[in-house]
């Protein structure tokens, strides 16, 4: 049993101040959003309702320690669907921000990230790609050049996230 | 002119302020003023010996103005003004001021200075008194019949209660019988009696008793003296204004002479055409020619207009027994004279079909409550049987969907209030009836908030309707079995379902009908964000609108149940008999006029008036000056703070009236600190003030008040004025921005302080010696702060000084 002494509702304000969460303290609780839901449909290990609510009462370590905030695939669904015009997908985004900038990132997502400043993608260029590519008839993929990109990077600030988890590790 | 004699009553309210306040010093001080003929002084005034003083002075002494120092300012100032009204003197002669709760109380522990702001106080009394004119009453003839807009359960009631105390009504109902959305709803919650059931009227002599409810066929509606009723009729025009409406009526043409047909439903037999039935749910077909179901008023027949072929065919005309069919009938407008209104227009449901996911309109098994309940009806097309639309077999699983519509940002943001129960009621029916059949309410919160409502919901769950915690996302269709599917999440036990149904019931939001922006422009009242009638005040005022004379029951306001719309209907009733009852509107002349020499060509005052009581009238051609309907103009004086060529003033307030008491009240210092005068309203903002006496909220001597009928009358002119009489500072304090008494006057004196503090700056004056405070009865505490807050910071400010340096 869980004996709560005092809600954390700072957690709701603190989603509620970032961009794209500001809709969360509308929520009230009608399960639309669950059952709009492809993910939720395939796994037990997600259900957008639940992850608000837990955010609503403060429970702030419990939302950041599952990785459930990471298995929305932004399908826009439920905020279509909505009742109370909650921006759901966007407050994942939201919430992925808070989580990253406090190293709460999955490796999988981790990997992306390297990829991203390393090569410019985010899937790399196999063995496999290219020879399903030369199959095909397509030309073989140019190196993209990571100049550009690197600038931008490092003007939203994704650099101090990807060194800070290194740092971690 | 006569010469002024001007009688000041002193009361020490039983002693209480002679410690604090020095009454010598005050006669002594009123007897030196030469217009001052009679100073008296006492411990209350408003009633016994005190006010036979009073009117003694009137009758003997002839004390043509009357100053009253009493503690019990509302109070005491009607039972004074009555006594001297009743001698002789007019209402506005007479001035009530409170020392105790705006002198001795706050300030009592200063009482050398509290007796000089007292001097002030009187002394702005005096100077007041001397420019009083006298404000007369005046009568407008009020024609003792009504208009009742509407022929659901409320408008027939207040029609009803209306005609039963002798008054004339006309029943105006736009569809071709009476009843409206109650009579298709078939029954009612909680008391499980149909809906198409009134109460008794007076004029019945025949029943045995008239606190009895009767269908509306049995009621002996139509009998009632008095009381017109016009179906298939709409109002296309009102003109006139309150106590004398002009209103325009247009009946359709029903085809059928009402007064001749006798229901023998020969004319059906025979008519050949035969259309989808919409009141039925399209589940069975009707003939151009028919009625809606056999308890109805008018008890006849109507021909649809659309599906008739006229002089094609004329079979019903050939089989008519008593020549009612009239095919040639047409369009006809009347015009009648009535002195109140009564909107009673109800609401309707919404079209679910916009929320695409549910895909009403396109499943035939999706179908609404509304809908539902012609199956449960006995008259209904399947004779109370819930059958499948699709394709007509018994319905076994059955998924009602609440909130439909409502409490969606999407669509309408507001909770429909009745859907709940209309739901309930549905279920317990069905279950009754066939308790095999399966049937499941999906719900957000189940709202059971009336009387016996929460009985309901026991009753449903008692019966095992099953209730899912959960709004479903959509409602899907599998052809092979015919089934709908709903997807839904169970909240409570987290997971995920697809409910198979052979009928989904959509518990659509209840929205307002129809032709309400309509008559909201016909009629000029205002309506709410959700498209109801707007109502005065929600608090007290429920049935009124901000027009005099036109009232509101029922849902035209706002969805409810029938308990709540009979309420209303009574009400407004009663609220329009109050306005009409003796033939005349009486009223004091305190309105706002016109100064036409300086008027002209500008339309703000109009515009800012929040009782429509000015209209522009040309003088020639080119030019046109404001007028004010004495009988609309509420004296507020919103239109003076308005006028940018200062050409109106209000009869009982005077702009001379402010700026000599004003005057006043500055000429006397009590203390070495800064002046402040404070610019009151006569509502919450100067209760504030009434209860930082009642509390003893401590405030300097210094902060004086002025009070105006509302802080919108405020020009910039007077806040300048203030400070030109020696005012260091000035607080305006009025009600709060959304409690207004006039609608938005502090929001419009917000934008003019605004305005004053940016005309102070250029001329090197500190913008915060000026501002606005918003306060409501209960905050004395919080004016007292604010006065003690000022004062700090004039203090600190230190005192005027004029200086090009911006």
């Amino acid at each position: 049993m869980t004996k709560i002494k005092e809600y954390n509702v700072p957690f709701s304000k603190e989603v509620s101040s970032r961009y794209g969460g500001e809709t969360i303290v509308l929520c009230y609780q009608c399960g639309t959003c669950a059952s709009s839901c492809p993910v939720a449909k395939t796994t037990e290990k997600f259900n957008p309702r639940e992850i608000f609510r837990l955010v609503l009462l403060g429970e702030r370590q419990e939302v950041f320690q599952s990785n459930a905030i990471w298995l929305c695939s932004s399908c826009y669904n439920c905020q279509e669907r909505c009742p109370q015009m909650v921006e759901v997908a966007d407050v994942f985004f939201a919430l992925r921000n808070i989580a990253a900038e406090e190293g709460h990132l999955p490796n999988m997502y981790l990997e992306f990230a390297s990829a991203l400043i390393n090569d410019g993608r985010i899937v790399p260029v196999s063995k496999f790609i290219e020879r399903k590519r030369e199959q095909i008839g397509l030309p073989p993929l140019k190196s993209t050049g990571t100049d550009a990109l690197r600038k931008i990077l490092a003007a939203t600030g994704f650099n101090n996230l990807q060194l800070k988890k290194e740092a971690e590790s | 002119m006569e010469n002024l004699k001007i009688g000041v009553f002193l009361s020490d309210c039983g002693k209480a302020l002679i410690e604090i306040l020095d009454f010598d010093n005050l006669t002594s001080f009123l007897k030196e003023i030469p217009e001052v003929t009679v100073v008296e002084r006492g411990t209350e005034f408003w009633k016994g010996s005190g006010l036979q003083t009073i009117i003694r002075t009137i009758k003997e002494q002839k004390a043509n103005r009357l100053i009253v120092a009493e503690s019990l300012p509302k109070l005491s100032e009607i039972k004074i003004v009555e006594a001297a009204e009743a001698s002789g003197l007019n209402q506005n002669f007479v001035q009530v001021i409170d020392l105790k709760n705006h002198c001795a109380w706050p300030h009592r522990n200063v009482p050398l200075e509290a007796t000089e702001k007292a001097k002030a106080m009187l002394l702005a009394a005096i100077d007041r008194a001397k420019i009083l004119e006298p404000i007369h009453k005046l009568e407008f003839p009020a024609v003792k019949s009504v208009l009742v807009i509407g022929g659901g359960i409320s408008g027939m009631q207040a029609a009803e209660d209306l005609a039963d105390l002798g008054f004339e009504v006309h029943l105006v109902e736009k569809a071709p019988f009476l009843g409206g959305i109650a009579a298709r709803a078939g029954r009612f919650f909680p008391t499980d009696d149909c809906a198409a059931c009134i109460q008794s009227p007076a004029s019945d002599v025949k029943t045995i008793t008239h606190t009895s409810r009767k269908c509306i066929y049995r009621s002996g509606i139509a009998a009632i003296q008095g009381l017109k009723i016009h179906t298939n009729c709409q109002v296309v025009g009102v003109d006139g204004q309150a106590g004398n409406y002009k209103i325009i009526l247009e009946k359709k043409p029903r085809y059928i002479n009402e007064t001749k047909c006798i229901s023998c439903n020969l004319c059906a037999e025979v008519c050949p055409v035969e259309v989808p039935d919409e009141y039925n749910v399209n589940l069975m077909n009707r003939k151009a020619i028919y009625t809606i179901t056999p308890n109805i008023y008018p008890p006849t027949y109507v021909i649809d207009e659309k599906a008739c072929k006229f002089n094609e065919c004329k079979k019903c005309v050939q089989v008519c027994p008593t020549n009612a069919i009239e095919l040639n009938q047409k369009p006809e407008t009347t015009t009648l004279n009535v002195g109140a209104i009564i909107v009673a227009t109800g609401f309707k449901e919404y079209d679910p079909s916009v929320i695409k996911e549910y895909h009403y309109g396109e499943y035939p098994d999706v179908i609404t409550n509304l809908e539902l309940a012609r199956l449960l009806d006995p008259f209904g097309p399947t004779q109370g049987k819930i059958v499948r639309p699709s394709d007509r077999k018994f319905a076994r699983r059955i998924v009602f969907v609440q909130c439909v519509g409502s409490r969606d940002k999407r669509w309408n943001d507001y909770c429909s209030s009745i859907c709940c129960m209309i739901s309930l009621k549905h279920a317990i029916m069905i279950k009754t009836s066939f308790p095999e059949v399966d049937v499941s309410i999906c719900y957000i919160d189940i709202r059971t908030t009336g009387r016996e409502h929460e009985e309901y919901y026991e009753k449903a769950r008692e019966l095992g309707v099953k209730f899912i915690k959960g709004r479903p996302t959509e409602i899907s269709h599998d052809p092979e079995s015919n089934l709908l599917i709903v997807d839904v999440e169970d909240s409570i036990l987290r997971r995920l379902l697809e409910l198979e149904a052979d009928l989904v019931v959509l518990a659509t939001a209840m929205v307002p009908s129809e032709d309400t922006e309509t008559l909201a422009e016909i009629m000029q009242i205002e309506t709410d964000e959700d498209g109801f009638f707007k109502e005065y005040n929600a608090k007290l005022r429920p049935t009124e609108t901000k027009k005099r004379g036109i009232f509101l029951c029922g849902g035209s306001t706002f969805p409810k149940d029938a308990p709540s719309s009979s309420l209303q209907a009574h009400s407004a009733a009663l609220k329009a008999v109050k306005f009409l009852n003796t033939g005349k509107i009486v009223k004091d002349q305190k309105t706002a006029v016109v100064n036409e020499e300086y008027c002209g060509d500008c339309e703000f005052c109009p515009v800012s008036c929040p009782y429509d009581a000015i209209e522009l009238v040309n003088v020639d051609e080119k030019h046109v000056v404001a007028k004010v309907s004495d009988l609309l103009c509420e004296g507020c004086g919103i239109c003076v703070g308005t006028c940018p060529l200062n050409a109106i003033d209000l009869r009982h307030f005077k702009q001379s009236e402010l700026l000599s008491q004003t005057r006043a009240i500055l000429s006397i210092k009590g203390q070495d600190k800064p002046l402040i005068l404070a610019f009151c309203c006569s509502e919450c903002g100067g209760a504030s003030v009434d209860s930082a006496g009642m509390t003893m909220s401590d405030y300097p001597t210094n902060v004086r008040t002025v009070k105006v009928p509302c802080t919108g009358y405020l020009r910039i002119e007077h806040v300048l004025a203030a400070i030109r009489y020696g005012a260091q500072g000035v607080m305006v304090v009025g009600c709060m921005s959304e409690g207004c008494h006039h609608e938005d006057g502090v929001k419009k004196v917000e934008t003019r302080i605004n305005v004053a503090r940016a005309l102070l700056k250029e001329y090197g004056i500190e913008p915060e010696r000026v501002e606005l405070f918003n306060t409501i009865f209960v905050e004395g505490d919080k004016f007292a702060e604010a006065a003690r807050t000022m004062i700090e910071r004039l203090e600190k400010l230190g005192p005027i000084r004029f200086s090009k340096e911006v």
